[in-house]
């Protein structure tokens, strides 16, 4: 039985979803199954870990891990590892696991495999599946290592009906020196309160066809109807009308929420390769040629301002 | 301050890609220098324009698209060029190439190694990191800033999970760039013309004080078994017309038929 | 009157002018060469019709008044020539004759008429004109004080001549000194004055003074009139009135070929052009001759001012300071311009020490960056290269090839353009287009349309050259399409070059940068003469007009032929039948390198008459005035950002003439124009419609 941790995905005191999809996979493949939580005021994620269906968790919880700095998570991961005897390492893509499994996988002598979207056994062999050339094709990748460090794309691994829940079994690590070559002095955080575009099941985007921060906030309205994630395109960050992160695009995020929804964005290339994993794409644009209509799967040809109140109006009768 | 800035070539993404009998179809394709180190070039043309450091380019392969790109960081602005030509080295993976990048390193005195976060033909994102674990130096990743405090310690701007992170980092390190960090220039006449004539070090694995077996080159960790294309996603039905009515059937459709609402 | 004095007023009076006229000759022999010794017939009859005839002044409906205005003071001038040296010849001999205009001359009374005739409009004209600079104050006109000095002098000149001869009039009446004044008296033709009504009603005017008044205002008005004349003379070379001396030699020499004489070929190899800094114009001493004798001669009538497209939107582009600034610094180094050409060419001869020559003439050039502190960098750019300006300018300045000069040193030398260009450049670098879409989608559009392509039929008559825009914009693919059914149809034998094709470079060439213009025109050179292309039918004026004019300079010599050029033919061969049933109100935007830079106004309208039923109805703007829609000059791949919208202002006009249909022939102006109609919401009310697509809409 092949072992698999996975480093949890804390965001604001909260274990993101992804953590128990990435668990659930591991299941499904037959893996005996373990979580690593690393960062500060642990304790009341542990039944989170446990309910997501790990089978023992390994907790690094320190001060000095509150700030997130690549070096010291990347020696709690291999500490982790190496307590559990782990045959695969699985992170959530984002931009500090991205800068950690390298360096997990090179302490550990053994391969690293990023934005996976497929994962499994072939007789003895690790094969991974993966995007590659801005997602215009697949690479069917064998692993050569005996073990894997590997970043799962967003949304690749699915939670099923079946997904059991684990068993508490905690471990702590100490605490990891802290890296004096990288420093971090300041965080600007990101302004909270706000549903994260990774997380959300739903996720609504705006785009060039507001012209400023009225069309904005209709928009957003109808994002906060939904309980959605609120994202936008490139333009409009350039604009300096929306903040980076909440870009969806290649350079941005990349979202596969149950149901997409794009007002007012035309459909460029680089935006629809950070949305078209989505279940469900509904998009509404005034122009019918718009590139984004060709991946959508219902297309509401109209003027925004018209349509976005209409939708959120028919949206508020079907919650009651 | 000596600034080492590796960069790669890769397929230009805005070509259509063929796939055929598992793999990629060469005919047709060009190739450019990726997009992200595009930004680390013009990053460190930016410190030897403002901070007086000298710069220097590496890439891996030995043909003439290598070449270019190495022209191309010439007349950017860039000092030197090495280019590591040696044919076993094709198809190796992150690993092997950021052993062959220690060598290179190590051949020379640098501080700052800067080099994109990610490249456009893999997106694998490992080099520099991997990089930075095999030289024992600090990095910092997805940079969109970085300011010269002195010879010895750098500010940078990281865009990280939780906001904008500043972080002091210890020299020598490795910085990987994120697109967000500067708009590369583009190589004027001048530039160019000046490029042509420039020399670039070639060098082999032998004369670069190594060897295939030592930089893990008869190891890779991963192998690419075959090429796909990506399943394009298929255009659904456009609705136009009174705005109530069709909104109207659109909401019915994704609670009664996509039911995700 | 007093040969001692005559001969020393002339001699001061010349030597001074000479003096001035050297100098600015001297300047521009110190400046760069420009061949414009040919075609000499032709050159004289430009200048008649041009210059002496006026033709832009008198010819053009819009300040038609003012045009007849000047150019009766411009004749008038003509015509008192012979006066003058009537008056010249009285100052050194007494009674002085002019041969055939002399007493008994019928030509001289003759003369006498006219002159006088002359001499009343030229004076109505001249306080006309100043009413209008002072009361009326025209927006185009920039009042200063030689405008003023310089109408002053002039009617002077007509005052003071008529009171001489008002004076004379009297005198001659005086038994006692009768004998002492000189007037015209044929007895065949009679005494002089009753051949001048108006110095007789000067001479009643003044004829209450006494003798002694009178003689002594004879003397003062004569040598008031040769003096200001010398004064008028000398000033001449100082300011916008030397267009009085220069107009003439500056029409003869104008360009030839159409739109301007081919701008020489940048040789980006060549080490002196970087070291001297000699690619394209960064410096004032760079002008060449005909370009600074075009500044010479800039009257600052503003009429360019007019009707350029980036002025009327409030930008910084204001050719008139443009051109004046670019003078005045042309001027201010005059003497180290004439001291640098001698420290060349003297070089030469001397065998110098080239590294201290190198010095001193560094040393002579301008403090002034010549984009930067005289012209100023958003000035520049603004420009859409439209020559509405050099349509209408009454001296036939060409006030564009500098423009493209000035950009050509920008990117070149001081590597300073607007960077947001640069997705645009790196686009054609890459793909060979400026959108940077992959160069193997570039046939797409013609998937299922059965489009030979001409590497499988090198033998098809006619290359569609299908551009950027129809390749890849999604509207302008339409207009692709739609030429394609409409040759298909007629049974024409044409092929494309599909991925072969790349970018022509216009706009890059526009925005001066000549490296990557160079490097598209000679790939596609040499693909279009590797297939023998001769003949080439385009839908877009931009690719017609580099192809056509630019590409010959590389090599590439293949006739031209625009789509609705090549439309209208088919027509009148009856290879296409049209159903002229469009109706509507239907009205046709000229774009502007199709109409100003190709001389092609009325094929398209004789193509969109025949689809429509009513009479095409005709902007105020319109043919060789029409107004720009903003996206030539590189400025499609810019943004707006100072003053109003061009292709707004445009709209507007469309607008305004409540058209159904504006049909256009340029897949720029199309996008510019539906982008406007589109802002100002009228999308369901006016459609915008290539030629090609109308007609196949119509075709039968």
């Amino acid at each position: 039985m092949a072992k698999v941790l996975v480093i949890a995905d804390i965001k604001r005191g909260e274990v993101k979803r992804s953590t128990a999809e990435l668990l659930a996979k591991a299941r499904s493949i037959g893996a005996e199954t373990a979580a690593v939580a690393i960062g500060n005021n642990l304790e009341a994620l542990i039944p989170s870990l446990v309910s997501g269906g790990s089978d023992s968790q390994y907790i690094a919880d320190d001060p000095g891990l509150e700030l997130f700095s690549a070096g010291p998570y990347a020696t709690c991961v291999v500490d982790a590892a190496s307590q559990f005897g782990a045959d695969q390492i699985w992170f959530a893509s984002t931009e500090n696991s991205k800068a950690v499994a390298p360096k997990v996988a090179a302490r550990l002598g053994v391969a690293c495999a990023t934005d996976i979207t497929d994962v499994a056994y072939t007789g003895d062999n690790i094969e991974i599946t993966r995007p590659a050339i801005a997602n215009k094709v697949i690479q069917r990748v064998k692993i050569n290592s005996e073990k894997l460090v590997a970043v799962v794309r967003a949304g690749a691994f699915k939670m099923t009906d079946e997904s059991t829940a684990g068993s508490e079994n905690v471990i702590r690590l100490s605490a990891p020196p802290t890296d004096l070559g990288a420093v971090v002095k300041e965080l600007i955080a990101d302004a909270s309160g706000e549903i994260d575009l990774g997380d959300a099941a739903i996720v609504v985007s705006v785009g060039r066809g507001v012209k400023d921060q009225k069309g904005i906030d209709l928009v957003k309205g109808l994002a906060d109807d939904l309980g959605a994630g609120f994202g936008t395109s490139r333009a409009m960050v350039d604009s300096g009308l929306m903040e980076h992160n909440k870009q969806v695009g290649q350079t941005g995020k990349i979202v596969a929420p149950k149901l997409y929804i794009s007002v007012g964005i035309s459909g460029a290339i680089q935006h629809l390769s950070g949305m078209t994993g989505s279940q469900v794409i509904l998009a509404v644009n005034n122009d019918p040629e718009a590139p984004i209509f060709n991946v959508a799967d219902y297309g509401i040809v109209g003027d925004l301002f018209e349509v976005v109140p209409i939708l959120r109006q028919q949206i508020k009768s079907i919650q009651r | 301050m000596k600034i080492l800035t590796t960069v790669k070539k890769v397929v230009d993404v805005e070509l259509t890609i063929r796939v055929e009998s598992a793999a990629i179809v060469e005919e047709g394709l060009q190739y450019v220098m990726n997009a992200w180190d595009e930004n680390a070039v013009e990053a460190s043309v930016q410190l030897k324009e403002n901070n007086g450091a000298e710069t220097t380019l590496v890439s891996i392969g030995g043909d003439d698209d290598n070449t270019q790109i190495i022209r191309r960081g010439f007349a950017m602005g860039i000092d030197n060029g090495i280019q590591i030509d040696d044919p076993l080295l094709a198809g190796a993976d992150s690993f092997v190439l950021a052993r062959v990048l220690q060598k290179v390193y190590e051949k020379g005195s640098y501080d700052l190694v800067i080099t994109g976060k990610q490249a456009q033909d893999t997106d694998n994102g490992q080099t520099g990191i991997i990089l930075a674990e095999n030289l024992e130096i600090p990095c910092v990743s997805n940079v969109v800033a970085i300011d010269v405090i002195d010879d010895e310690l750098l500010k940078v701007t990281r865009l990280g999970d939780g906001g904008k992170e500043i972080v002091e980092l210890k020299l020598p390190a490795v910085v990987t760039v994120s697109d967000s960090i500067n708009e590369p220039r583009l190589p004027q006449m001048r530039g160019l013309m000046m490029a042509k004539k420039k020399k670039i070090e070639v060098m082999d694995l032998a004369a670069l004080g190594t060897s295939f077996e030592e930089v893990g080159g008869s190891d890779n960790r991963s192998e690419i078994l075959e090429f796909s294309r990506s399943q394009a996603r298929e255009a659904g039905k456009k609705y136009e017309g009174d705005a109530a009515e069709i909104t109207a059937q659109v909401v019915g459709l994704l609670v009664n038929e996509a039911k995700v609402l | 009157m007093n040969p001692l004095v005559m001969a020393f007023l002339l001699f001061i009076a010349l030597s001074v002018f000479c003096y001035s006229m050297v100098r600015k000759i001297q300047l521009l022999q110190a400046l760069a060469p420009a061949n414009r010794a040919d075609h000499l017939k032709t050159r004289f009859k430009n200048m008649i019709i041009l210059a002496v005839g006026q033709q832009r002044l008198i010819g053009r409906a819009k300040e038609r008044s003012s045009g007849i205005m000047h150019a009766f003071i411009f004749w008038g001038f003509c015509i008192l020539l012979i006066r003058s040296l009537m008056l010249y010849g009285e100052g050194f001999q007494k009674g002085f004759e002019l041969p055939f205009f002399g007493e008994p001359d019928l030509l001289g009374y003759l003369y006498i008429a006219l002159k006088d005739l002359v001499e009343g409009i030229v004076l109505v004209m001249v306080i006309w004109a100043i009413y209008r600079r002072a009361v009326v104050k025209p927006e185009r006109l920039h009042n200063s004080f030689k405008a003023y000095l310089v109408l002053v002098l002039i009617g002077i000149l007509m005052v003071s001549d008529l009171l001489y001869d008002g004076a004379r009039f009297n005198l001659v009446q005086l038994p006692n000194l009768s004998s002492d004044i000189h007037i015209f008296n044929n007895p065949q033709y009679g005494p002089e004055f009753l051949w001048a009504p108006l110095s007789k009603a000067a001479a009643a005017l003044i004829s209450g003074f006494s003798a002694g008044t009178l003689s002594l205002l004879l003397v003062v008005m004569f040598w008031l009139h040769i003096c200001t004349q010398m004064v008028f003379l000398n000033i001449l070379p100082y300011g916008k009135h030397f267009h009085v001396i220069t107009a003439l030699p500056n029409v003869f020499f104008k360009s030839l070929g159409y739109p301007h004489e081919k701008a020489k070929l940048l040789d980006m190899e060549d080490e002196d052009a970087w070291e001297n800094e000699s690619l394209g114009l960064n410096h004032i001493h760079q002008l060449d001759w005909k370009q600074a004798l075009d500044l010479f001669t800039c009257t600052e009538c503003g009429r360019c001012k007019q009707v350029c497209p980036t002025y009327a939107t409030d930008k910084p582009l204001n050719l008139y300071d443009f051109n004046l600034n670019l003078r005045q610094e042309l001027t201010d180094n005059e003497a180290a311009i004439i001291q640098r050409a001698k420290l060349l060419s003297g070089a030469e001869q001397s065998g110098h020490d080239t590294d201290t020559l190198k010095e001193e003439v560094l040393a002579l050039n301008s403090e002034k960056q010549l984009v930067g502190d005289v012209i100023a960098e958003d000035t520049l750019w603004a420009c859409t290269t439209c020559r509405a300006c050099e349509e209408v300018c009454p001296v036939t300045i060409e006030h564009v090839p500098r423009i493209i000069g000035m950009r050509q040193g920008q990117t070149l030398i001081a590597q300073s353009y607007p960077k947001e260009l640069n997705p645009a450049l790196k686009g054609l670098e890459r793909n060979g287009n400026p959108w940077g879409i992959g160069y193997d989608k570039r046939d797409e559009w013609a998937k299922g349309l059965g489009v030979t392509k001409i590497a499988d039929n090198p033998d098809v008559e006619y290359l569609l050259w299908v551009g950027c825009a129809g390749s890849f914009d999604d509207r302008a693919k339409k207009i692709s399409v739609s030429l394609v059914k409409i040759l298909q149809k007629a049974g024409v034998s044409f092929g494309i070059l599909g991925v072969e094709e790349k970018c022509t470079g216009d706009f890059a060439r526009r925005v001066g940068n000549e490296m990557l213009f160079q490097m598209l025109a000679q790939e596609n050179v040499e693909t279009l003469n590797g297939y023998n292309v001769k003949k080439i039918i385009a839908a877009c004026p931009h690719c017609l007009n580099t192809l056509k004019h630019d590409y010959p300079q590389l090599g590439g010599n293949y006739q031209l032929i625009h789509h609705s050029e090549f439309i209208e033919q088919l027509i009148k061969e009856g290879k296409i039948k049209l159903n002229q049933s469009m109706k509507g109100t239907v009205t046709y935007h000229d774009p502007c390198y199709l109409g100003r830079y190709n001389d092609i106004y009325r094929q398209p309208r004789s193509v969109l008459q025949a689809v429509s039923i009513d009479e095409i109805k005709e902007m105020d703007r319109s043919g060789k005035e029409s107004f720009c829609c903003g996206a030539g000059g590189g400025r499609m791949w810019m943004e707006e950002s100072i003053g109003t919208k061009i292709y707004l202002e445009r709209t507007r006009e469309i607008l305004d003439l409540q058209a159904t249909t504006v049909a256009v022939s340029c897949p720029f102006c199309l996008t510019m124009i539906e982008d406007g109609i589109k802002e100002m919401e009228k999308v369901d009310t006016v459609r915008t419609r290539d030629i090609a697509e109308l007609v196949a809409q119509y075709m039968v």
